[in-house]
């Protein structure tokens, strides 16, 4: 199946200012794509241009085997999308939104049936400026879902909302999937990126540094993960020719075997194979926060050891 | 109901619903009609400046020129430039509306306003003052639509052009004022010095309230005053159409 969403040579320009360099990525059908990266990395530009909301400089955009560029009317219909720093009249009641914005559209869902599915029910009559942020977030999901989007856009939609909220909005995020949508998310929380989204993209200064799993961007720093045991056999020059295993250090009975990817199993069995069977065994993973600041540029102060896993 | 239809009629249960924009268009105009009414009432006919008019129907004609310049100079803009502020519009373009869909529905908002305060103003004139009804009703209706639909065009572009809503209060307010007073509407243009009365004649209230008020009182239309203001139409009107597309 081809992928939903492929990007190709994305640049944004604003006058000489290059706020989107080289980006390109591609999106399956199902998944949950997070985009990460600081503040003003260029997030929300790239996904603006995806959505058609604002013209790329250069580069091509297929959406759902459309080009997103040139026939982005064709698109608008089947995408929905839920926009960083947007709002509705303070005046509009929630009832009013979601009618007002499914006489947009032509077929999807009854209103009141995601009225009823987002928990608005008893908020159909207030206003837009008395809702609590929580309440408005799952206002904007449910006006995103309106005309049954294939794909849906979600740019920093947990930002202000206490913890609960914003695990409330994981799972309305989930739920989303699970009915068959394929969801981008633009975040620059980590646990969000890490608990959501199948793959992430990693955005720096206009540029993807990273594609991947959260657990192969892990797997893959160059920070390593450190497998630590304890074991009184002197000689473990074996374990220096496991090809994932870069490093092995020891200080009395304690060994610390530095590696990348699968060092973890290929270190295990090794270690069975040679009749040790340590009950400390353990593996030290940076943490996905480790990773992304070595990859953006700012974690030259992260603690080196990163945390237990 | 359409989309347009259901949007442009969300739009006027907004309007409804917001104080600033309902006391300046509906009570503004009508408390300034009574104050002026009263202030002028002359003892013995002739009082300087009405020509052979009477101070209620001067007023009246000249009011439903405010009641544009204050929907146009200040609700609509305002509204507008709220609207972008705040990424409201931003919100209505990712769900496919095109800008001038939502700034067309606020105009038609607008022009319904202008009318509903016009037909409340001439009622009350009526009731409480017996004032003059039009001479000449089709000019005058001219009059009316070509002022209203400038004066929007007006709004619009004020709108799109100023940084947020707050600027676009203040903005609206220095032209509403200046307007206000030296267009006819508040010391009548016959006793004006000859420098205000030019400043006067470069205002496009002073057009409007001069395409009402002459065919209402029974004096010639002055036919230069709705060109100039079809002219100041048209040029807010391209300007605004190539504005909106980069909004």
């Amino acid at each position: 199946m081809p992928p939903v969403i492929e990007v190709e040579h994305l640049q944004k320009r604003y006058g000489s200012f290059k706020a989107v360099k080289d980006v390109s990525f591609s999106v399956e059908q199902g998944e949950i794509f997070g985009i990460l990266g600081p503040n003003g990395a260029g997030k929300t530009s790239t996904v603006e241009c995806v959505q058609g909301l604002r013209e790329p400089s250069s580069g091509s955009i297929r959406m759902l085997g459309i080009d997103a560029i040139g026939q982005r009317s064709q698109l608008r219909g089947r995408i929905g999308s839920q926009l960083q720093e947007s709002a509705l009249p303070d005046r509009m009641k929630v009832w009013e939104a979601l009618d007002l914005f499914a006489s947009f559209t032509t077929g999807g869902p009854d209103w009141k049936v995601l009225l009823e599915q987002w928990g608005l029910t008893e908020k159909a009559k207030t206003s837009f400026a008395d809702l609590s942020g929580g309440q408005q977030q799952r206002l904007f999901i449910a006006l995103a879902l309106v005309n049954e989007p294939e794909v849906v856009f979600l740019d920093e939609l947990t930002q202000g909302l206490d913890p609960g909220a914003r695990r409330v909005a994981w799972d309305l995020i989930r739920e989303i999937r699970a009915r068959g949508a394929t969801v981008v998310i633009v975040t620059h929380y980590m646990d969000e990126a890490e608990q959501l989204c199948d793959r992430l993209a990693v955005v720096s200064g206009g540029e993807i540094v990273a594609t991947g799993r959260p657990q192969e961007l892990i797997a893959n720093s160059e920070r390593g993960i450190k497998v630590r045991f304890s074991t009184q056999q002197q000689d473990l020059t074996w374990l220096e020719s496991i090809d994932a295993v870069s490093a092995v250090s020891r200080h009395g009975d304690a060994v610390e075997v530095t590696g990348s990817g699968p060092v973890l199993a290929l270190t295990a069995s090794a270690l069975v194979a040679h009749g040790i069977v340590p009950a400390d065994l353990r593996a030290l993973q940076p943490s996905l926060e480790d990773v992304y600041l070595d990859m953006i540029g700012s974690g030259e102060e992260a603690d080196a050891n990163g945390r237990v896993r | 109901m359409g989309a347009f239809a259901k949007l442009t009629w969300v739009e006027l249960k907004l309007f409804t619903r917001e104080p600033f924009a309902v006391i300046f268009t509906f009570a503004f105009p009508l408390i300034v009609l009574i104050v002026l009414i009263n202030s002028f009432q002359p003892e013995e006919g002739g009082f300087g400046g009405f020509g052979e008019a009477d101070p209620q129907d001067y007023y009246l004609a000249s009011y439903v020129g405010v009641v544009i310049a204050a929907v146009g100079l200040i609700a609509l803009p305002v509204h507008i430039a709220t609207y972008r502020d705040r990424g409201i519009l931003r919100r209505f373009r990712a769900s496919s509306l095109a800008a001038w869909t939502i700034v067309g529905a606020q105009a038609i908002v607008g022009l319904l306003m202008v009318i509903a305060s016009s037909i409340a103003l001439i009622v009350f004139a009526r009731v409480f003052y017996d004032a003059a009804m039009p001479e000449s009703p089709g000019l005058v209706l001219i009059g009316f639509l070509v002022g209203t639909l400038t004066f929007l065009s007006v709004g619009v572009l004020l709108g799109i052009v100023t940084r947020n809503a707050r600027g676009a209060q203040a903005v609206g307010m220095m032209l509403f004022f200046p307007m206000f007073l030296m267009s006819g509407a508040g010391p009548p243009r016959d006793i004006m010095s000859s420098g205000m009365r030019s400043v006067s004649d470069v205002l496009p209230l002073t057009w409007v309230v001069s395409s009402l008020q002459n065919p209402w009182l029974g004096e010639d239309m002055e036919w230069s005053n709705l060109i100039l203001l079809g002219g100041l139409l048209a040029v807010c009107v391209v300007l605004s159409m190539r504005l909106l597309r980069r909004v």
